[in-house]
């Protein structure tokens, strides 16, 4: 594919915030392609992950559209192997923030996925999977992807339909209250 | 030898039987694996996608319950997120101030943090696992299968060699096991998209199961409740969408050890395994 580049900005705003958000060292990358060639998903890629970081570099906004952020699976291999210590892997965790916090359009159920996880955690402290799975249907209306296995899970013991909560609810509400509240306070 | 035990949410559900398997082949070992106390998830992928505070602040406040010990970790994932947590907070003193102030407690990034491939090949060591060696796995081929987040940064992890770790081979090749030579053993699975997007997750797992058959393998064996789970559970799925036959069982490395220790198949939760391997098993005579 060919990444067309507009306008005169490199290294400018945009970049610098997401250099802030992801600490990905992306203005050191040599355009090698290693990371590219190692990627599990760069052949389903709208950008490939070389791309990803010129674009950026070149203050294309548009990046936080791309479906390669919820295509990359973080098995940080392009991390990894860079000869210049470029991470896109946190490259991507930290433009999904962005996306998200932005309120970019997406198509993929995985930023639903993450706001129905991360309030599993703050209210038990370990995840139930059988809860996790049935909340997640609910609320992407995906209600029979792997209803087939259910019976089989169930019979296999894979699915608990108990499990334990940790203690410290309480303790827990008020770590995630101060880690939002953080967040805010951020420059 | 006692280790604090960072269980983790998959091994305390889905992966029941990893739990029940490592507990038992620790036991045969000599190594107690006492859980931490009121540990937390470790915030897993969904912590680092969408809040890099808590996804410090979670494993911190586990690793800090356990403060002056050695953590055990089964989960790859969760090992890698504890290992990240422990390399940020240490490495700056700013971060860490910042995640004592989210917790609520200072914590220092220093608590020692092994996956149990880690303590088994090189705590306990390769020949103490052979010498507790009563039925050896002999004329089991198999490929170990290490996922991402073992191996995966090594400079956070320092696990073994990030592009052909063999910690896994050495310890099942110590219970007799033939492990094969194979080029995947760290491609990944697709873990994190196991529930959001199944379409990655059965291309990913095809190249790995094709790739495993290909190298001549009878069974994968692997240390993560999530490779497990995609290559397994999802097995079928897999088939049935690109039309080749693979019926490799895939076992937790913890339970190729216990039967090579002679456990029963009740102990290291055979039963819950969806490609069967009972006749593989019984081929071998390893079965009991």
């Amino acid at each position: 594919m060919t990444v067309t580049l507009s306008g005169p900005e490199i290294a400018g705003d945009f970049a610098a915030a997401v250099e802030q958000e992801s600490h990905a060292n992306l203005m050191a990358c040599l355009q090698c392609k290693k990371c590219t060639s190692g990627c599990p998903v760069a052949a389903l890629a709208d950008l490939k992950p070389h791309e990803m970081v010129r674009k950026v570099q070149f203050g294309q906004r548009d990046v936080l559209s791309s479906k390669m952020l919820w295509q990359c699976t973080s098995c940080l291999t392009c991390a990894t192997r860079c000869p210049q210590k470029v991470s896109v892997a946190a490259l991507n965790d930290g433009l999904r923030r962005m996306s998200v916090a932005a309120q970019t359009p997406s198509k993929s159920a995985a930023p639903t996925f993450n706001r129905i996880f991360m309030k599993a955690v703050r209210k038990r402290g370990r995840m139930h999977e059988a809860l996790l799975m049935a909340a997640f249907k609910l609320r992407t209306l995906r209600l029979f992807d792997d209803m087939g296995k259910l019976p089989m899970m169930l019979g296999k013991g894979k699915l608990p339909l108990w499990s334990a909560a940790a203690p410290g609810r309480r303790e827990r509400e008020r770590l995630f209250a101060r880690a939002a509240q953080m967040k805010e306070t951020k420059p | 030898m006692s280790y604090a035990f960072f269980p983790g949410c998959s091994m305390a559900g889905t992966a029941h039987d990893y739990q029940k398997s490592a507990l038992a082949v620790s036991k045969a070992l000599g190594l107690e694996l006492p859980e931490i106390p009121g540990w937390i998830c470790c915030g897993s992928t969904s912590a680092h996608q969408t809040d890099q505070l808590l996804a410090l602040a979670l494993p911190a406040k586990s690793l800090s319950a356990a403060a002056g010990q050695t953590v055990a970790v089964g989960c790859a994932a969760c090992y890698h997120r504890l290992k990240a947590a422990n390399w940020e907070i240490a490495q700056s003193a700013e971060v860490r101030q910042t995640v004592a102030a989210v917790v609520g407690r200072d914590y220092d990034g220093q608590t020692e943090v092994l996956h149990l491939l880690e303590i088994m090949a090189r705590d306990i060591g390769l020949h103490k696992i052979a010498a507790a060696v009563k039925k050896p796995l002999t004329g089991l081929k198999l490929v170990t299968y290490y996922g991402c987040l073992l191996a995966r940064p090594s400079d956070v992890n320092r696990f073994d060699d990030p592009e052909n770790p063999t910690l896994m081979d050495q310890v099942l090749a110590a219970a007799g096991a033939s492990v094969l030579a194979w080029p995947h053993k760290t491609e990944c699975c697709g873990a994190g998209y196991s529930i959001t997007d199944v379409a990655i997750v059965q291309r990913l797992t095809r190249e790995i199961l094709a790739m495993a058959k290909a190298a001549g393998a009878d069974c994968i064996a692997t240390a993560c409740p999530l490779c497990q789970m995609n290559l397994d559970l999802r097995q079928a799925d897999t088939e049935r969408a690109s039309g080749e036959r693979f019926g490799l069982p895939v076992f937790y490395f913890t339970q190729l050890l216990g039967l090579a220790f002679g456990l029963s198949r009740k102990e290291l939760g055979l039963k819950s395994l969806v490609v069967s391997p009972h006749k593989l098993l019984a081929d071998h005579g390893i079965a009991i």
